[in-house]
């Protein structure tokens, strides 16, 4: 089922990178327009998921992974759309289709284990994943500043020059992007050590919850990263090239924790 | 109806004879409304600007038209024919509407790719228009050209890159902060240069300019000439470093004003707010070391120079992409020139049909109560509106001018409609073999 939108985002992807190279308006049209096709039919499958199930298909690795998808490129195309500003697509769709990939091809069944229910659990979820698709962002973003930065301290004006946004526009979309990942993330980590309060201590993986599983500590370490990220843009005046790399390695960290670690290592997460 | 463009430009006349052929000087209104009493062109439009004076004009005969604006020309401007005519183009046609295409990409243009030409073409032709000089054909031919003009400045990248010092200056800002309103300038030394360079900022909306100089005076007096701006002591120099945005240094110094050291000390309470330095002096204001601080973007005149050279080269490279849309529209306006050959014999058509039902009508009147004859009217009227629709539908989606004129001629035999408008026979449009010779072709000299 989640190979329908891949391939709308592997077209979306080509266009992107069209429109990067020659600029074409045209071509820029039909890449926005693939992916909110992609982005459509991506709901319809995850709507599709949701009623099957009777709730939002969160509960493995490969699901997550296809909703965080979702909710990225949803993320994406208000950017896209408040800025109009295309350039970022071309940077965006290699993750989108990467990630994409482990469900369209790894598809898990999705089965909510008892202890899974109730409302706090979905705002644990929802949250954090709509905190991770912010990181996502605020990352490639900062990719586009560091390419851009260097142009200009070179002074030489290549490929991106003319292609990337303004630098200062660039900072403020990564602080922005960060802050409300922050949010989001402090929210889901909160609401997740209440959840995991009240859960009945029976079940082996709820005992597995505390600082030592994999999961949660790889959590509370990114949340520490962009606390400090967050902290130093406001206190210390970290913005630019150091905010860049910070976000950079806050969603590496997110990547890790969310690929390796919820597949192999985590004791507490495997439901 | 032929196209016909007769004029000079910085390709073929000398800036001594452009400067004669100025039409602005008296107004395009003043000689659009000249020529209209000439009655030698049933359209024109005039497009004058320092590089170039064209005519673009619509008329029945081209040789004609072409020595009838020629003479125009020369009367107008009391420049003797034999100093002018070696400088003169002329072209019709397609060849004309290509002309235009390529003047309103930029192609044509001294500095390739420039975009003030194509807000000029669409001066002259607003020009035209309020002097009821442009008709349909005029009309059709220059909103093709302002839609080349766009697509090439969308689809290519033919006017990107700054190709002037100030310039360069002000979209290396605009890559830095984005939108430059809000943003602070500050010119280090009361030059000419400086001011050229703030003055462009100050046009892009930046929400303060300030003049510092040893002497407050000078200063004073170079705010007073940007407009708007302040002038401030050397003392403050410093809170105004870090106040700034941008910084303009065009001291006569002989040594660096700013040193690393010194700058370093400024951004520290700025928190790496970005900090841009044009360093237009000659010796250097700005002490070369300083580009390494983070937040400090460092160009010195060398680098603007070494950008604008950069950007010619670029534009060069976009140019054959540019002349492929030109060809495109050109093509499309060639078979919406073709199209209208079609127009007289469906007029021809229209008129007998009608004429044949006036007739008939007529003939009636008498027999019929005066209260149906009205609908009568109406529903022959319908008939022959219904069996017309088709064959001038079928009629003016031909664009191929052969098979019009197969057509035109075999409607004029069957309806023979010689008789009224005898001359329908003939395709009218894309023929661009009526040249003659006395004046040269553009790109020629």
């Amino acid at each position: 089922m989640n190979a329908i939108p891949l391939v709308l985002y592997v077209a979306a992807l080509v266009a992107y990178m069209l429109h990067f190279a020659r600029r074409q308006p045209d071509v820029g049209r039909a890449a926005t327009t693939f992916l909110v096709a992609g982005a459509l039919a991506h709901t319809f499958v995850v709507g599709m998921q949701t009623m099957e199930v009777r709730h939002v298909p969160v509960t493995n690795a490969s699901s997550a992974i296809s909703t965080f998808v979702l909710l990225l490129v949803l993320a994406y195309l208000f950017t896209e759309m408040s800025t109009e500003e295309r350039a970022m697509g071309a940077f965006i769709l290699p993750l989108v289709v990467a990630l994409q990939l482990i469900p369209a091809l790894h598809p898990l069944p999705e089965e909510r284990a008892e202890v899974l229910q109730g409302p706090l659990f979905g705002i644990h979820v929802s949250s954090l994943l709509f905190a991770y698709a912010s990181f996502a962002l605020a990352c490639v973003i900062g990719i586009i500043y560091v390419l851009q930065f260097k142009e200009l301290k070179a002074k030489h004006f290549g490929f991106f020059y003319s292609r990337l946004p303004a630098l200062d526009v660039l900072d403020t979309m990564n602080q922005r992007a960060t802050f409300v990942g922050w949010v989001c993330l402090t929210i889901g980590l909160v609401v997740g050590f209440i959840w995991a309060g009240q859960a009945p201590g029976d079940d082996p993986r709820v005992q597995a919850m505390s600082l030592q599983d994999p999961k949660i500590f790889v959590a509370v370490l990114c949340w520490l990263v962009y606390s400090f990220e967050v902290f130093a843009a406001r206190r210390i005046g970290w913005g630019g090239r150091r905010a860049a790399y910070l976000s950079a390695v806050g969603f590496a960290i997110v990547l890790l924790n969310f690929l390796p670690i919820s597949y192999f290592l985590t004791k507490s997460h495997n439901f | 109806m032929h196209l016909l463009l007769v004029g000079i430009s910085h390709r073929t006349a000398p800036v001594e004879l452009r400067e004669r052929l100025d039409f602005q000087a008296r107004g395009i209104e003043n000689a659009l409304a000249t020529l209209g009493d000439r009655h030698a062109t049933s359209e024109a439009v005039i497009v004058s600007t320092c590089n170039r004076a064209e005519l673009y004009a619509a008329c029945e005969d081209v040789n004609a038209g072409r020595a009838a604006i020629a003479d125009f020309i020369s009367d107008y401007h009391g420049i003797e024919r034999s100093a002018m005519l070696p400088h003169v183009y002329d072209v019709t046609d397609l060849e004309a509407a290509r002309h235009l295409f390529r003047v309103a990409a930029g192609l044509d243009s001294l500095v390739v790719g420039e975009p003030q030409i194509l807000g000029q073409v669409k001066d002259a032709h607003t020009a035209a228009a309020s002097a009821h000089t442009a008709g349909t054909f005029l009309n059709r031919l220059f909103h093709a050209s302002f839609a080349v003009g766009k697509r090439v400045r969308t689809e290519t990248g033919l006017g990107a890159g700054a190709v002037s010092i100030s310039f360069a200056a002000v979209s290396l800002s605009k890559k830095i902060f984005g939108d430059l309103k809000g943003r602070n300038v500050l010119v280090i030394g009361a030059g000419e240069m400086g001011k050229l360079t703030a003055l462009h900022m100050k046009s892009q909306g930046v929400h303060q300019v300030t003049i510092v100089s040893r002497t407050i005076a000078h200063a004073a007096r170079t705010a007073e000439a940007i407009g708007g701006a302040s002038a401030a002591p050397w003392e403050e120099l410093d809170t105004l470093l870090g106040a700034a945005d941008i910084v303009i240094t065009a001291t006569g110094a002989a040594t660096a004003i700013l040193t690393k050291a010194h700058l370093a000390a400024v951004m520290h309470p700025r928190r790496n707010r970005p900090l841009f330095i044009i360093d237009i002096a000659m010796p250097r204001d700005v002490e070369a070391a300083a580009g390494d601080i983070e937040q400090v973007f460092l160009y010195n005149i060398d680098d603007l120079q070494a950008t604008v050279r950069e950007n010619l080269a670029r534009r060069a490279s976009e140019v054959s992409r540019a002349e492929s849309i030109v060809n495109q529209e050109v093509e499309k306006f060639g078979q919406w020139l073709s199209s209208r050959g079609a127009i007289p014999t469906v007029v021809a058509l229209r008129q007998r049909f009608e004429s044949i039902r006036k007739a008939e009508l007529e003939r009636l009147a008498s027999a019929l109560p005066p209260d149906t004859r009205g609908r009568v009217d109406d529903i022959t009227r319908l008939i022959v509106e219904k069996l017309l629709l088709t064959p001038t539908e079928q009629l003016k989606s031909v664009t191929d001018p052969e098979t019009v004129g197969t057509y035109a001629e075999a409607l004029t035999r069957l309806f023979n409609l010689d008789q009224k408008t005898p001359d329908t026979s003939t395709p009218r449009g894309a023929t661009d073999d009526r040249r003659v010779e006395p004046f040269i072709r553009p790109g020629s000299r």
